[in-house]
């Protein structure tokens, strides 16, 4: 079984700040992550191919020190790994990324056929989801988003649990197949030392544009039909009204619903009469 | 302005405003641009002062002053050729058109409204024309409707084929749907055929008129930053938006409005297969969170189990439930499914009570929308705190009980 894993790296959000004065991202000096949703790709590519047998191939596409993110991925046990890096992909939107993408796995595919492709359900900086499924819809690939749960594989076919609307749905179909998953489907294990060391050794091929053969105004800034107009800070939510409980609690507490009682009193009979329905 | 060793007047970048979309890496034509740590650096050697970079950068973070030619008059306007109208995709779930559905309906008269033009709903699924009577009352002046066995389960193949052969007969110029699991994966399937652009989750959509293009608004990097996207030349123009984000638009079931059925032929290769439905455990009162009006919210700080049944008589008594912070679910404490946040669900309640909730910002973007916001926590310096509507600041052990009994009282008096 061969198993490909398309990861991104992503800065680490949760470093993101705002200044506070000019009201825009602070972006300098941010750490890059591996997008957890793909790391739990990758872990689940791992297993499978643990139980099944078979290999692991880790894709990305992003500048030269995406190289770091692949290397994180072999620390978990992938075989090999392909770093697409050129000028001329820089600026992609989400159309053209799954497009840069289906070249290089028709690329790998014509050495080692493929027969699971499987993304992170979104990447924690964009938040699209929709990488996954453009990638599935250019190889013409089944597709199951939101897996939550392998069910297990026989002969050609995998079965996996999905979310959907409302509840979840046990699905089948056969190779070749992508799968987006969720952060719950698993945990991804800390690599082991000798795993790490051979992660630092391992070569990671280096793709162009040339390389896997792609039509160049498809690719890039260019081929996006997407383009950002502008950007802004989020309408910020002024604080309100304090009340300290460390002065006098009990009058606090009543200048409190003294205030909410009277200000949102129309906020409060919406809700109520919905209770009653 | 700066000169580099061979005069050129270059541009600069302000590290403090980059965003690392690496736009202008894309566009500089000498390659001078690289990242470093996080934010591109231009190399002012290569710099060949063209100012493409300036004219690229969506976060204004590039300083370039040289007078350069005006650009060529501005691009004619986005030509939308012979494609008319905003459709919006008419999603099923259990029989029903979805609410999101309508809310997209309320808000595509509005654009539809600014272009002169009509909204059509996109209709799939089995034994459906009542859903599309629906869809009229709601604002629909057209439905097309493909109502076959075929389509009674989702199918990304099928639903994928379905919806791009509607797109290319009708031909309209901005295609709507829900961001639910199933308007997302439909919709990246929809956009790859048709060689189109998507923007996902939208919060808000308006229209330039001038150039008749769709204004598609949407958060980025969880959430801190807004971008406003455009797609200049493709049509339709697509965009999910998630539930509840749009308002709700009044019914009137006396409007009148074309129903049209339209044939269809399912792909013939051999499809995945739908086993088995498994509906969401009802677990403790069964509610859904992204539904209630009122939400107490336990964090980190009020992860107790002795506190749980007084929290939950709290959102009884507003007529909500009880929702949870990444940390609370990681603790075992409530299940995933109460999670709010951007790994979780995304709420607007009318009320939303946040105990010992500190706000990092992967819970804000779930929550922000919330009509008001109450904090209960000790640290009066803690994210939520500073953009609540009514913070207490306080043991929410000592704070919870009286507010309980406080309420109680009011309420009978009312």
């Amino acid at each position: 079984m061969h198993v490909v894993c398309c990861i991104k790296q992503v800065p680490d959000t949760t470093q993101v700040k705002i200044d506070p004065e000019t009201n825009t991202l602070v972006r300098a000096g941010v750490e890059s992550i591996v997008n957890p949703y793909d790391l739990v790709a990758t872990e689940v590519a791992v297993q499978l191919v643990e139980k099944y047998g078979g290999k692991v191939t880790v894709i990305s596409m992003g500048p030269s020190q995406a190289e770091a993110a692949l290397r994180e991925c072999l620390s978990l046990g992938a075989d090999e790994a392909i770093l697409l890096s050129d000028r001329a992909f820089a600026g992609a939107d989400t159309w053209v990324t799954s497009y840069t993408l289906s070249r290089a796995i028709v690329k790998i595919a014509e050495t080692d056929p493929v027969d699971i492709i499987i993304c992170g359900k979104q990447a924690i900086d964009g938040d699209t989801a929709q990488t996954g499924p453009g990638l599935a819809t250019w190889l013409d690939y089944n597709q199951f988003t939101y897996v939550a749960k392998i069910m297990g594989v026989e002969n050609d076919t995998i079965k996996v649990r999905r979310e959907v609307e409302g509840g979840s749905e046990i699905i089948t179909g056969k190779f070749p197949v992508l799968l987006t998953v969720e952060l719950e489907l698993t945990t991804v294990r800390y690599a082991c030392l000798p795993e790490l060391v051979r992660s630092l050794r391992q070569e990671v091929r280096v793709w162009g544009a040339r390389d896997i053969d792609a039509l160049p105004e498809r690719l890039g800034l260019k081929g996006s039909p997407t383009s950002v107009r502008q950007i802004f800070a989020p309408p910020v939510r002024t604080g309100g009204l304090v009340f300290d409980m460390g002065e006098d609690k009990g009058k606090a507490l009543t200048d409190f619903l003294d205030t909410f009682f009277e200000k949102e009193a129309g906020l409060l009979s919406t809700i109520t009469s919905e209770k009653q329905e | 302005m700066p000169r580099n060793a061979g005069g050129k007047e270059i541009a600069e970048i302000i590290p403090k405003k980059c965003i690392g979309c690496e736009l202008c890496l894309a566009e500089c034509p000498v390659d001078a641009i690289v990242m470093e740590s996080g934010v591109a650096r231009i190399d002012a050697e290569k710099c060949i002062g063209c100012g493409k970079c300036f004219d690229v950068c969506p976060a204004g973070a590039v300083i370039f002053e040289k007078p350069r030619r005006k650009r060529a008059a501005a691009k004619k306007a986005g030509p939308s050729g012979d494609y008319q109208g905003v459709a919006v995709f008419i999603e099923v779930q259990k029989g029903r058109g979805a609410d999101v559905s309508w809310e997209l309906i309320g808000k595509a008269r509005e654009l539809a409204g600014k272009l002169g033009t009509k909204v059509s709903g996109f209709l799939l699924g089995n034994k459906v024309a009542s859903v599309a009577k629906e869809a009229v009352a709601y604002g629909c002046d057209i439905v097309y409707m493909m109502d076959k066995p075929v389509l009674q389960t989702y199918l990304s193949r099928v639903y994928g084929k379905a919806l791009v052969q509607l797109c290319q007969q009708v031909k309209p110029e901005v295609l709507l749907l829900g961001a639910t699991p199933l308007g997302r994966d439909v919709s990246s399937v929809v956009a790859t055929r048709l060689g189109t652009g998507l923007t996902a989750d939208c919060t808000g959509l308006d229209i330039d008129t001038e150039r008749r293009l769709l204004l598609m608004t949407r958060p980025t990097f969880g959430g801190s930053i807004m971008a406003t996207i455009l797609c200049q030349k493709e049509r339709p123009q697509m965009s999910t938006v998630r539930p509840r984000v749009m308002k709700m638009p009044e019914r009137d079931p006396e409007r009148q409005g074309e129903i049209l059925g339209i044939d269809f032929e399912p792909p013939q290769e051999e499809l995945p297969r739908v086993i088995e439905f498994i509906p969401e455990a009802a677990e403790g009162d069964g509610m859904d969170i992204t539904r209630v009006s009122a939400l107490v919210v336990l964090g980190k700080g009020a992860c107790n189990a002795r506190s749980l049944p007084l929290l939950e008589e709290l959102a009884g008594l507003l007529g909500g439930t009880v929702a949870c912070s990444r940390a609370v679910v990681e603790a075992g404490f409530l299940p995933y499914l109460r999670q709010v946040g951007q790994t979780g669900k995304t709420v607007a309640p009318k009320v939303y009570i946040g105990v010992g909730v500190s706000g990092a910002v992967q819970h804000l973007v779930g929550m922000q929308s919330s009509e008001k916001i109450v904090a209960i926590n000790t640290d009066r310096n803690a994210p939520l705190v500073q953009i609540a509507d009514y913070a207490l600041i306080g043991d929410y052990q000592e704070i919870v009980p009286q507010l309980l009994e406080g309420i109680k009282s009011r309420m009978r008096s009312r």
